[in-house]
């Protein structure tokens, strides 16, 4: 081959890339310029030149940046109006496609900023996957999450382990503070001195609390949350060195954390803990402190667990009586935290992750019927002269329109959605939940998952309706043609089956979690919570230090409360139900008799202790003997009421009236164990929540075991709140120095024991509802397209002597078969999903009929709905016109 | 004024130096085909060069097709005094001084 054909093969390979208009004088200009220097060369009789080639090579590059120069300013402009300009003409469709896709982003983006927030973004701490949590757990379930600590058992732990770096403990609780403002209540926690080593965050002001602080004998520190000391003391810079009184001590503020460092969750000051020499001997049965724990740099978790069962199989060889069936669990802090709550976030992020898949059918099906209906169109630009990538460029700039379009408007429904999401309270049962943030990992999130759905979405159809290929037979199709391609027609019906598969999936998911809820709300919970209202108050142990001043206090405050005018009646209680208040301690003895170790345990009865007006208040039966009286106090002879669980397990079916019961405590009042006689049997009440049922409860009279704080109820002639101002001043009246706090009506109580169950049902419900909204949309878009596309056939018909009926009964027949085939394969798929539930579920069975044959059916009555319309279309079409249709 | 690439400067100044076909661009210039046909595109959509081509009758009476030519418009004549006035102003501060002198 000579040099010049070489050259000229090039400009040929490479000429089809050059812009259709400019193709002939590109050629024009490098085949001359070749020319000549093939005719200079030929003059001075010498070959063409080497550098010919390369040359030609060049010419791929001009042809390149030709194209892209094109399509570049094509794009910018002539694209981006045609495409407008086409989209603005379909008004309807554009608005459908762009709520579709905002919905799906919206959502998407919304759940998954939650599940960014509560799962995936580091903890806030150096070096978070290194923490731990250390539960000590029984030997039967040794892999738990949960279980406290007590402080014997803590010390070893630090001591014997070979893991952690350090190992720390705390316990959550809130304190009164008084000074500088109004007595309030500020939860918090006592630490040991290793807490902020292990957390290794340093402070904003001053210093952290070291092992020097929680030794007997160390000066009362505290150190306050950045929260609290911008609050309570205007970010004052000379707090540090400035004495606090906080639960009755003075304490010196040493330092101030950043406003990052918020652990315990919801912490506003942290003060240590003591133990002194004779509660690490006695204190080996009283789990009360949690433990945490920085993994060493080299350590494996597995190798801490094994590290830690050692060391609670030694301690449970050394103290039998109390470690006996002992293990200890290690588990990663953000597990610790979240673990409860992972499983329904990843089945939140895939139900909407599902909407997002039905929104990408119905925007590949809605775009499918565009591009079909625009194959005319299409076809002639082709026949014009217009390439297949020009024609696809223009469908794939239009998808990516709607895509933007979509995703601006799903970023707006996304930020409303997570402000919503952050509004909730931590106190649901998903920790951090407040956290949730529209922020760079959920945008970046958002725009790829909007892109990614437009483009695949919009272009995988439209690539098949620019094919050239059938350019000839679309426009004798759109003439005269009088059905249409199968091929196509295949593909719709497909979409329209998938669509309906996942619709059916979600809506049972709904449907189980609505029976569920149902379920969950018919429960009795032994109480009535109308009118009450309720909040704590907690007496400092040096100003009412006497058990018989705190008796006093109480009766005082009661009397007062039950005195104003709006107040039914007013009672007391040291925990209320619904407040996850645990206190559960081992029957010691029953009516004389000692219990033996694993009776003890096999008997831990919850402890409440009441006033007398606590079960009328609360409307808590009393179905045998007597709620306690006002003469039932420290002198007279000790009393109890048992609940029917407890008179069950203890006495089973005798009388429990009259029988006597003591626990293994003296409730650090000195004296003998409390107990007494059975006095009377109070109705079970559902302490932790409708799904869990009544635990054994043993109820004793306040007045008999003044403790220092108690929680007050009083039903209101009226409304709740209207009590909150009126009791607070009779407290203020009583003693200014002591705070009311967690001031909550009963009905907030019982609404928040439901808040998990009713956010999850709702979400899912919602996007259940999405689902098969978008699946009708689907189905008519589709059905409406398909009449379209008939009407010739159709007017044949009508004419060759068919009924309105059966055109009526034919395409209502097509959607019935496509409904009927996605409900089926829905149904099985929904068998298969509706596992990940379970444990959400209370008292439903995954795969319960009910709402199984429910969702068919509804979802086949929905499909009818959507196809009737078009159906009916059909039916009326004029034989006439339709002849004459084009 | 948008300031001009160095390649483009270069292309200006070959043409305005009356080499105005492509290839002797090309020759003049030092630059690959790659880089000076695309920077002709550019400065043409730009309005800075013109091009047009030789009459048919001297190109077949050398025997050849006709080529196409570039030259400057007015705009392009301004760009390129302009640009070129930058460049130079970033060379050692000696050498225009002694040339203007």
């Amino acid at each position: 081959m000579t040099m010049l054909r070489w050259c000229d093969w090039v400009l040929r390979a490479v000429a089809p890339l050059v812009p259709h208009d400019i193709r002939r004088d590109w050629l024009r200009e490098w085949r001359a310029e070749f020319a000549y220097a093939a005719a200079r060369a030929a003059r001075l009789n010498r070959p063409m030149p080497l550098t010919s080639s390369t040359r030609a090579l060049g010419a791929i590059a001009h042809a390149a940046w030709l194209r892209w120069d094109r399509w570049r300013i094509e794009m910018i402009w002539q694209d981006i109006k045609h495409s407008l300009r086409g989209l603005l003409r379909k008004p309807g469709f554009t608005a459908t496609v762009v709520l579709t896709l905002a919905i799906g982003i919206g959502g998407n983006a919304a759940i998954f900023g939650a599940v960014n927030a509560v799962l995936l973004r580091p903890l806030p701490f150096a070096n978070p996957d290194q923490l731990v949590r250390i539960y000590k757990t029984n030997l039967a379930q040794p892999n738990q999450i949960g279980g406290t600590v007590s402080p014997p058992d803590f010390v070893d732990y630090r001591r014997d382990n070979t893991s952690f770096t350090d190992v720390a403990a705390y316990a959550e609780s809130a304190y009164p503070l008084i000074g500088d403002g109004p007595a309030e209540q500020i939860p918090g926690a006592q630490i040991t001195g290793g807490f902020f080593a292990v957390m290794a965050t340093a402070p904003a002001l001053g210093r952290t609390i070291t092992d020097d602080d929680d030794r007997p004998g160390a000066r009362d520190v505290v150190v306050l949350s950045h929260a609290l000391w911008t609050r309570r003391f205007g970010g004052d810079l000379g707090i540090v060195g400035r004495q606090l009184q906080i639960n009755g001590l003075s304490r010196e503020v040493v330092g101030v954390m950043p406003a990052s460092f918020q652990f315990p969750l919801q912490s506003e000051l942290w003060m240590p803990i003591k133990f002194n020499a004779r509660d690490l001997e006695t204190q080996r049965g009283a789990h009360y402190i949690n433990v945490i724990a920085r993994l060493k740099p080299e350590a494996s978790l597995e190798a801490a667990r094994q590290d830690m069962r050692r060391v609670a199989a030694r301690l449970a060889a050394e103290y039998p009586r109390t470690n006996r069936e002992a293990s200890a669990a290690v588990h990663p802090l953000r597990e610790a935290l979240v673990g409860s709550v992972r499983r329904s976030m990843f089945v939140l992020l895939g139900a909407v992750g599902l909407v997002l898949l039905i929104v990408c059918v119905n925007i590949a099906s809605l775009v499918l019927i565009r591009a079909v209906g625009r194959g005319r169109e299409l076809a002639v630009r082709a026949a014009i002269g217009a390439g297949r990538a020009t024609l696809f460029r223009g469908v794939l700039i239009e998808s990516a329109l709607l895509g933007v379009a979509g995703g601006a408007l799903g970023l707006v429904l996304a930020y409303w959605a997570t402000g919503a999401i952050a509004a909730l309270d931590p106190s649901v049962g998903v920790p951090m939940i407040n956290q949730t943030r529209l922020d760079t990992t959920v945008i970046a999130f958002t725009l790829l998952v909007s892109v990614a759905a437009a483009v695949v979405f919009g272009t995988m159809p439209a690539w098949q309706a620019t094919s050239i290929t059938d350019v000839v037979s679309r426009i004798r199709e759109e003439g005269g043609s009088t059905t249409s391609d199968p091929k196509k027609q295949r593909m719709r019906s497909f979409l329209i089956v998938a669509e309906t598969t996942l619709a059916v999936v979600l809506l049972v998911g709904a449907g189980l979690l609505g029976r569920s809820f149902a379920r969950l709300l018919a429960v009795d919970l032994g109480f009535e919570s109308a009118s009450i209202q309720t909040f704590r108050v907690t007496l400092s142990d040096s100003k009412y230090a006497q058990p018989l001043q705190r008796q006093e206090f109480f009766d005082t405050l009661m009397a007062r409360i039950a005195a104003n005018p709006g107040v039914e009646s007013v009672g007391g209680n040291n925990g209320l139900p619904l407040t996850r208040f645990s206190y559960g301690i081992s029957t010691s003895s029953v009516d004389g008799r000692t219990l033996s170790d694993e009776e003890q345990d096999a008997l831990t009865l919850q402890i409440r202790l009441v006033t007398p007006d606590y079960f009328k208040t609360m409307g808590i039966a009393i179905p045998r003997g007597r709620a306690f009286l006002p003469t039932d106090r420290t002198g007279a002879a000790p009393v109890v009421i048992v609940n029917a669980t407890a008179a069950k397990r203890v006495w089973k079916d005798v009388d429990p009236l009259g029988h006597e019961l003591r626990i293994g405590t003296r409730l650090g009042l000195g004296g003998e164990a409390a107990g007494g006689a059975v006095v009377g049997v109070a109705a079970d009440v559902r302490e932790f929540g409708p799904g869990v049922p009544a635990p054994p409860t043993l109820y004793l009279a306040y007045a008999q075991w003044p403790i220092s704080y108690l929680t007050v109820v009083a039903k209101s002639r009226g409304d709740a709140a209207s009590l909150i101002e009126p009791v607070r001043a009779t407290l203020r009246d009583l003693d200014p120095d002591v705070p009311m706090y967690a001031v909550r009506s009963m009905e907030q109580l019982v609404s928040n024991a439901i808040a998990q169950p009713r956010l999850y049902l709702l979400l899912i419900a919602s996007f259940a509802g999405t689902a098969m909204l978008l699946a009708a949309i689907g189905l008519y878009g589709v059905l409406a397209f398909a009449v379209g596309q008939r009407t010739r056939e159709i007017g044949i018909r009508l004419a060759l002597g068919a009924k309105r009926g059966e055109v009526l009964r034919m395409v209502m027949t097509q959607a019935g078969r496509l409904a009927v085939t996605g409900v089926a394969i829905g149904l099985g798929a929904a068998a298969l999903a509706s596992r990940a539930l379970r444990s959400q579920l209370f008292e439903i069975a995954p795969t319960d009929t009910f709402t199984y044959v429910m969702v068919g059916v509804g979802l086949l009555i929905v499909a009818l709905v959507a196809s009737w319309i078009p159906a009916r279309r059909a039916s009326r079409i004029d034989p006439l016109a339709a002849l004459r249709h084009d | 004024m948008r300031k001009l690439s160095i390649t483009a400067v270069c292309v200006l100044q070959a043409i305005a130096g009356g080499f105005q076909y492509g290839f002797d661009i090309i020759d003049q210039t030092g630059l690959p085909s790659g880089t000076v046909y695309p920077a002709l595109g550019r400065l043409e959509r730009d309005g800075l060069v013109k091009s047009a081509w030789e009459s048919e009758h001297d190109a077949h009476a050398d025997g050849r097709p006709a080529r196409r030519y570039y030259k400057l418009t007015a705009p392009g004549v301004k760009a390129l005094s302009e640009s070129a006035a930058f460049y130079r102003s970033l060379l050692p501060a000696g050498k225009p001084r002694t040339a203007r002198g």
